[in-house]
């Protein structure tokens, strides 16, 4: 029976009075007094007013209710309003004779303001105008933060699209320079992402954290724009100083990243940096720029250096064919690529047969 | 609202000026509802439960029927029946419903000066 917060009204909509009284004399009078101003209708005992509330609940501004009145008294009307939530929504006034215990009773339990019969036409229209325009007021103030807040959340993905195909225009673009389809970056993403949330090689991590993550990956070889074109390109073996020149993207891209007022307040810098610097470490310490070992090797950062030998495995390189699947795992759990976490490579293996259909052509 | 018919209604207990203030300043109006206390039930309530002993019912009908006669400026009827509620519910039965033969009389009054109008 609450409000449903997801589909707020059109506060104009809100512009019924319901009169309550089990006396036709007292509904003909209020209903006089109103219906210049706003749509009446009129319940006459408990009951109904209290159906008539809940069957209109979206287009009532106001309720006058009686207080003594057979099938149910006002006063339990009102408890029942009130448990239902509905007095936050709209103002109940209480029109009574008496002057004693009722009218405390009615203000305790959330009537908005109590009127006494006989009533004074001038003051009772006053009062509920009053409050009436002050509950229009706020729906409307509500409807317009909660467009205001719809329109907030969409421009906030839109900026967020827009970063990641920025970022991923950018490092696609830098893969372009080394004869590789934007399609690496990309796989490279979505192979991070299922290691981290379809296994449970690093739990403890949020959703949002593995989203900055994944976007990350995307940016783990931007150092390459700082390799020379011979180096990055050439065909065949790589020489021992120009393997030692390519090592050095790794190192660059953390630098290059570093140079980014903008990145180093987003969610996925602190991972970018470091996955750009250590996608290339290995779990035995044989890795490369830093020599970390093991644990000293971020989650993530061994998440997409596994991501990153298996892609090129799979993919024809300049210096090579794309290899078949089985070949690629075997140099996989092999070593042949390096030594890794023994856990990464068991969450690998469990999560590779929903990756492989990345590279059927 | 003719001379006449507000002397007629003043005469039979009826604050004109206040209940016209209440149907703002409309004659027409206040007649028509006036026309319709002739049809109202709770004068007769009233009286069957204080025959039959009936006190939550009498209670209940004294109190409508004394609203109704505020909101419509009969005075005397409205003083006599708040005087009778209040002493229903101090649950001094014997003392409420000494009142009845004032408010029969009232009522009467009320009634024939409504009466009058047409």
């Amino acid at each position: 029976m609450r409000e449903n917060p997801q589909s707020p009204r059109v506060p104009s909509e809100v512009s019924t009075i319901l009169i309550i009284d089990d006396d036709e004399i007292n509904r003909g009078i209020l209903n006089h007094l109103f219906c210049m101003d706003y749509a009446i209708e009129e319940a006459e005992n408990g009951k109904q007013g209290l159906e008539a509330v809940f069957q209109n609940r979206h287009r009532i501004c106001a309720v006058l209710l009686d207080v003594v009145m057979p099938e149910m008294s006002g006063l339990e009307v009102l408890r029942r309003l009130k448990e239902a939530g509905v007095l936050e929504h709209i103002p109940v006034f209480l029109i009574t004779s008496e002057v004693d215990a009722a009218i405390r009773q009615g203000y305790e339990l959330g009537a908005m303001d109590v009127i006494s019969k006989p009533i004074v036409p001038y003051l009772v229209q006053r009062r509920v105008h009053s409050v009436v325009e002050l509950f229009q007021a706020r729906r409307e103030l509500k409807y317009r933060v909660e467009r205001q807040e719809e329109e907030l959340l969409k421009k906030t993905r839109e900026i967020l699209e827009l970063n990641q195909g920025m970022i991923e225009s950018l490092s696609a673009a830098i893969e372009f320079r080394n004869e590789e389809s934007g399609g690496h970056v990309r796989r490279i993403h979505d192979i991070t992402a299922a290691l981290l949330l379809e296994t449970d090689f690093c739990p403890g991590l949020t959703e949002d954290e593995i989203e900055n993550i994944a976007l990350a990956a995307i940016m783990h070889d931007v150092g390459k724009i700082a390799i020379p074109d011979c180096v990055l390109s050439k065909p065949g073996r790589l020489t021992p100083d120009e393997f030692e020149t390519m090592k050095t993207h790794t190192i660059q891209g953390g630098e290059l990243l570093e140079r980014i007022p903008q990145l180093q307040h987003h969610g996925a810098y602190r991972y970018a940096w470091d996955i750009a610097r250590h996608h290339h470490e290995r779990w035995d310490g044989n890795g490369y720029p830093d020599r970390l070992k093991g644990d000293a090797i971020t989650p993530w950062a061994q998440a997409v250096s596994i991501a990153d030998v298996y892609d090129a495995l799979s993919c024809k390189r300049v210096y090579k064919d794309a290899l078949p699947r089985e070949k690629a795992l075997e140099m996989i759990r092999s070593g042949q690529c390096g030594i890794f976490n023994p856990k990464l490579l068991d969450c690998f293996f469990e999560v590779e047969p929903r990756l492989a259909p990345l590279y059927r052509h | 609202m003719q001379a006449l018919a507000r002397e007629r209604l003043e005469n039979a207990g009826i604050d004109v000026t206040g209940a016209l203030e209440r149907f703002m300043g409309n004659g027409v109006l206040l007649e028509r509802f006036l026309k319709k206390f002739l049809s109202d039930p709770n004068y007769e309530k009233l009286a069957a439960a204080v025959d039959a002993g009936d006190q939550e019912n009498a209670l209940t009908a004294a109190h409508t029927l004394k609203g109704v006669c505020g909101n419509l400026g009969m005075t005397e009827l409205f003083d006599l029946t708040a005087k009778q509620v209040a002493a229903f519910r101090a649950g001094r039965w014997e003392d409420a419903i000494r009142f009845m033969p004032n408010i029969s009389l009232a009522y009467g009054r009320v009634i024939d000066g409504i009466k009058g109008l047409e």
